[in-house]
């Protein structure tokens, strides 16, 4: 299997899957981007997200129970799978690699 | 009461119309939660705003139904799925793989093989760019004792004048054979050539390609030749020989004619009914021949021109046929009977309706072959793949049940039938598919030999798209086909007993396994008999006393005046080495040289006359021949007995003659090849003696009656020495024969042949034929054998356990060998009950081509049903030994 790249805000999803531990779900996931990122984000582009990392195989999903204030539909949770986790770890090694590269001059 | 918040009706519905199904349920949960949300948090307005943008932002491709419907991305798993099963059948059972893949490799190498010759067959003269346009004019002429002559050549004029007069006719063009031309500008290498001329537009008429020259003149001028690829390369060599010059044998005011090239051809194609190496231009003849203009202007009698007419379209064949009977009949000399019909032959239909034509040249009706064999060819495609079918039928069918488990399986967990014949069908069709693409490689690394072999010039490539089309597709149908059988009979039974594994062997299934084991049989027992029958003709033909001498005897053909001259004087010079045990000269040798002199003859008991070859010989030719003298004496000077004769048994026979010595008979006209001439007063002779009756012809046609007349007679001139040998040395021999030969006439290279050669040449083709039977009856009988095989396998494997039970109650091997060898010997008894008649009808066309044939009967049928029961017991045998040897303990532990 080829080395699945990672975008921006897929990234982003994922962390977020993998902070809220085995309670992500749409919602939830949302709400929290929306409290760290401060700006408004689409549900659209969560779920996108979602099934384009699930199908990459960084997240697995089971389905949860029924609950009344969702009209009796199932919520759908989320959890970073090992592949997921080793892709994070990768993608913040990588970042941290470069950013001690930046020599220390000062930007007054 | 909690007031129920809806989101907008209309995008909801939006939304759970193109959402994927699969994802519908969990994010229409999101949507609403949130949507519930933001009504608390913001109210109903901006939350319906929300919740519409959201919706109309979730409608990408990710989160869409899939247009064709979500359900399919099973069934294409399953089509996986089949293909994956059909491999892992293959693995599992590696005998029954391997034979399969064997059988339908053999079956389809052979069909595509035999698709490829047939294809060349058909394709006959179909590159002339013309080609349905072109037809031949054929004549049928009755002759006098009411048989038809058929000659594929008509009178000089008619081609010019029917041209002239019929507005139907595009194109004419007239080719003319006459005999051979010896060639070289090196006496020591000089070798003879058959030549033909032809009207100077033969290469815009047909479209024989042309390397060097201009197609439009290269037969414009006289003493132009134009010759072959391969005849520059054997006198020129490499390099371009468009201007040289070549010695000829032919003389003008005593000096020998110089012929100028004035094109060079590229061989012709093999599939073209025209075989020509050498072409002279018409105009020669007219610098050669005082007369010939006027000839070839005049003459309605002559059958010596092959004419080609190219015909506009929309022309009315019927009509312009009748014209051209009309436009001879007009210019028939008035003192002569006309008896002839005519008719337009289609240039495409010359390759396969030539076989009645007697023409002098074998360059005009080349590598002709009848129907019947092409029909024989197709036949036997289909019969080979008719086989490799049924035995995969049987092979499959016979696995299908040990697969039971496999379809209680699938029944259980609810698929229907049609996705079990699926299966079944995959299996098959992966196997044909395998087995089609080996085959395909086969053909390739054989096709060179076959080429060889069949002097053919076969190849994949040149079958046009069609048929390959056409092979895949029957090769798929027999695929789809053969499945069927096994799939019906796998999909039978039922659940239960599917997985208790407790199958019986169906009665019926059984009964038509034997049924196509049958058929495979009957096939190969026809094949056997029918080779047997061939091969038996075929020696009959070699064996056969013809009722002379052929063997050890050379030929010598006689190319010039020297040689003709002083012909006593060359039997001397010849004979003089030790190895010459005779010598004799004669006008003509048995056994299909060129054509014979064809005189009628009549006596006083047979005014209408017969027509009899007509030889003339010296007073050696009965001796060095050993043809029986029965009566009276033989020809023994050239000038004295000149008036004499001497007739076979069968010339006495037919003129009626009782008391045949001293008698008189008359000898009107004579037949050469296609020429008939009123000798100029009737040549009337005295019979001194007869011969026994031997065959001067192929064993095709019925003996003809033979007179031997004195060889200086207006009929014919002396054209062979033949010489009768015994030598340990060959080489040497004719060494020597050249030797003399350059003593008496250095110009001429000593042109020789061996009498018994020549008649195997005669059967040439029919020996070929028998080698493809031969070779395709041992493929069919493989095929049923491998077949056979697995069958008795599968039978031994199925009853093991009796076997063993029969073992330990003290069972021989050889009792066990029989009980199992024995219901499928029965099989193959029926087989030959059901086969022999076939093969006895389809032999008995066949040797009708033959007026001598090999009687057959009950022991040829005898021993075909013999053969094959030897190679079925074999078969079998080998495989029940196995069993019935196998230790009891083994098959009776299985529990």
């Amino acid at each position: 299997m080829t080395q699945h790249s990672l975008g921006e805000f897929e990234e982003l999803v994922l962390l977020m899957v993998a902070a809220l531990h085995d309670e992500a779900y749409g919602v939830v996931i949302l709400e929290g981007l929306e409290e760290k990122l401060k700006k408004k984000v689409n549900i659209s582009a969560v779920h996108v997200a979602l099934k384009r990392i699930e199908d990459k195989g960084f997240v697995k999903s089971r389905m949860g129970g029924i609950t009344e204030d969702r009209g009796g539909r199932r919520k759908k949770f989320y959890v970073i799978t090992a592949l997921g986790k080793r892709m994070l770890d990768a993608q913040y090694d990588l970042r941290n690699s470069i950013y001690k590269q930046i020599p220390k001059i000062s930007f007054g | 009461m909690k007031k129920i918040v809806a989101p907008p009706k209309l995008f909801h519905r939006f939304f759970r119309w193109y959402c994927h199904p699969k994802m519908l349920g969990h994010i229409e949960g999101d949507l609403l939660e949130d949507y519930r949300d933001r009504v608390h948090k913001k109210g109903k307005w901006r939350a319906d705003a929300r919740f519409v943008l959201d919706v109309l932002l979730l409608l990408r491709p990710e989160i869409i139904r899939p247009m064709e419907g979500y359900k399919n991305l099973n069934t294409y798993g399953m089509y996986k799925n089949y293909f994956k099963i059909s491999f892992r059948q293959l693995a599992k059972n590696k005998t029954f793989a391997a034979i399969n893949i064997s059988v339908l490799t053999l079956g389809f190498s052979c069909f595509i093989l035999l698709a490829l010759y047939l294809h060349d067959e058909l394709s006959f003269d179909r590159f002339h760019s013309d080609a349905e346009k072109i037809y031949r004019i054929v004549q049928h002429e009755q002759q006098e004792n009411g048989t038809i002559r058929s000659v594929s050549s008509v009178a000089p004029a008619l081609g010019k004048e029917a041209r002239e007069q019929f507005q139907e006719i595009e194109d004419m063009c007239r080719l003319s054979a006459f005999g051979r031309v010896t060639l070289g500008n090196d006496p020591l290498t000089r070798t003879h050539e058959r030549a033909l001329s032809a009207d100077p537009n033969f290469f815009t008429f047909f479209n024989f390609p042309l390397i060097e020259g201009d197609p439009k003149s290269v037969l414009q001028n006289s003493d132009a030749i134009v010759i072959s690829e391969s005849i520059k390369e054997k006198y020129f060599g490499e390099g371009p020989a468009l201007g040289k010059q070549i010695w000829s044998g032919y003389m003008r005011q005593g000096k020998p004619v110089y012929l100028t090239v004035g094109g060079v051809m590229k061989d012709f194609p093999k599939n073209s009914h025209l075989q020509i190496s050498l072409l002279f231009s018409d105009a020669t003849w007219n610098v050669q021949y005082r007369d010939y203009a006027q000839y070839v202007n005049t003459d309605w009698v002559d059958t010596e021109y092959t004419t080609y007419l190219k015909l506009k379209p929309q022309s009315d064949v019927a009509l312009l046929t009748a014209k051209i009977k009309n436009l001879v009949k007009s210019n028939y000399p008035t003192d002569r009977e006309f008896k002839s019909n005519f008719e337009l032959q289609p240039l495409q239909e010359i390759h396969t309706e030539t076989e009645q034509f007697q023409s002098a040249a074998d360059e005009f009706n080349a590598n002709n072959i009848k129907p019947f064999y092409l029909y024989t060819f197709a036949a036997l495609g289909i019969i080979l793949l008719l086989t490799a079918c049924l035995n995969y039928m049987n092979l499959a069918t016979a696995v299908a049940i040990k697969r039971t488990r496999e379809i209680g399986t699938r029944k259980t967990l609810g698929a229907p039938k049609f996705q079990m014949v699926t299966q079944f069908i995959t299996d098959s069709v992966v196997l044909s598919l395998l087995s089609f693409i080996i085959a395909i490689a086969i053909v390739y690394a054989v096709l060179p030999f076959v080429n060889v072999f069949a002097s053919k010039a076969l190849s994949i490539t040149t079958l046009p798209v069609e048929w390959m089309i056409g092979i895949l597709f029957i090769i798929f149908i027999v695929g789809i086909l053969s499945a069927q059988y096994p799939a019906f009979i796998a999909t039978r039974v039922s659940i239960v007993d599917a997985l208790k594994r407790e199958v019986k062997l169906g009665g019926s299934s059984l009964s038509v396994r034997k049924a196509l084991l049958i058929a495979q049989f009957a096939i190969s027992i026809m094949m056997v008999a029918s080779t047997l029958v061939i091969y038996q003709q075929l020696n009959y033909l070699r064996e056969k006393d013809l009722g002379f001498n052929h063997e050890n005897m050379v030929v010598i053909d006689v190319n010039s005046r020297n040689l003709r001259r002083n012909f006593e004087t060359v039997k001397t010079e010849f004979s003089k080495p030790a190895e010459v045990l005779g010598i004799t000269a004669s006008t003509r040798v048995p056994g299909e040289w060129k054509s014979f002199p064809i005189a009628t003859t009549k006596s006083s008991e047979n005014i209408n006359g017969s027509e009899m070859i007509f030889v003339g010989i010296d007073n050696d030719f009965l001796d060095t021949y050993q043809i029986k003298l029965l009566a009276g004496r033989t020809i023994n000077d050239p000038v004295a007995d000149s008036l004499k004769i001497v007739l076979t048994q069968l010339a006495v026979e037919q003129l009626g003659l009782t008391d045949p010595i001293g008698q008189t008979i008359e000898i009107p006209k004579v037949r050469y090849g296609e020429r008939m001439e009123e000798l100029e007063q009737p040549f009337r002779v005295e019979v001194i003696g007869v011969v026994e009756d031997f065959h001067f012809e192929s064993l095709r046609a019925n003996m003809m009656p033979v007179i031997f007349g004195a060889l200086n007679t207006s009929i014919q001139v002396i054209d062979y020495y033949t010489l009768k040998i015994k030598t340990n040395d060959w080489a040497q021999t004719i060494e020597t024969l050249k030797t003399i030969n350059n003593k008496i006439d250095p110009n001429t290279p000593l042109e020789y042949t061996f009498l018994d050669s020549r008649f195997e040449e005669l059967y040439v083709t029919d020996a070929r034929r028998g080698q493809i039977f031969l070779t395709l009856s041992i493929i069919v009988v493989v095929i049923a054998c491998l077949g056979l095989f697995a069958l008795v396998s599968y039978s031994v494997e199925s009853r093991m356990k009796e076997i063993g039970v029969r073992k330990v109650m003290g069972a021989s091997v050889n009792s066990i060998v029989r009980l199992i060898s024995k219901e499928f010997l029965i099989l193959v008894v029926i087989a030959g009950i059901v086969g022999l008649p076939i093969a006895w009808f389809f032999m008995r066309s066949w040797l009708q081509e033959f007026a001598y044939r090999v009687p057959f009967g009950v022991s040829v049928f005898a021993l075909a049903i013999l053969l094959t029961l030897i190679i079925a017991f074999v078969t079998i045998g080998l495989r029940a030994a196995r069993a019935a040897r196998m230790n009891p303990v083994n098959s009776l532990r299985s529990e």
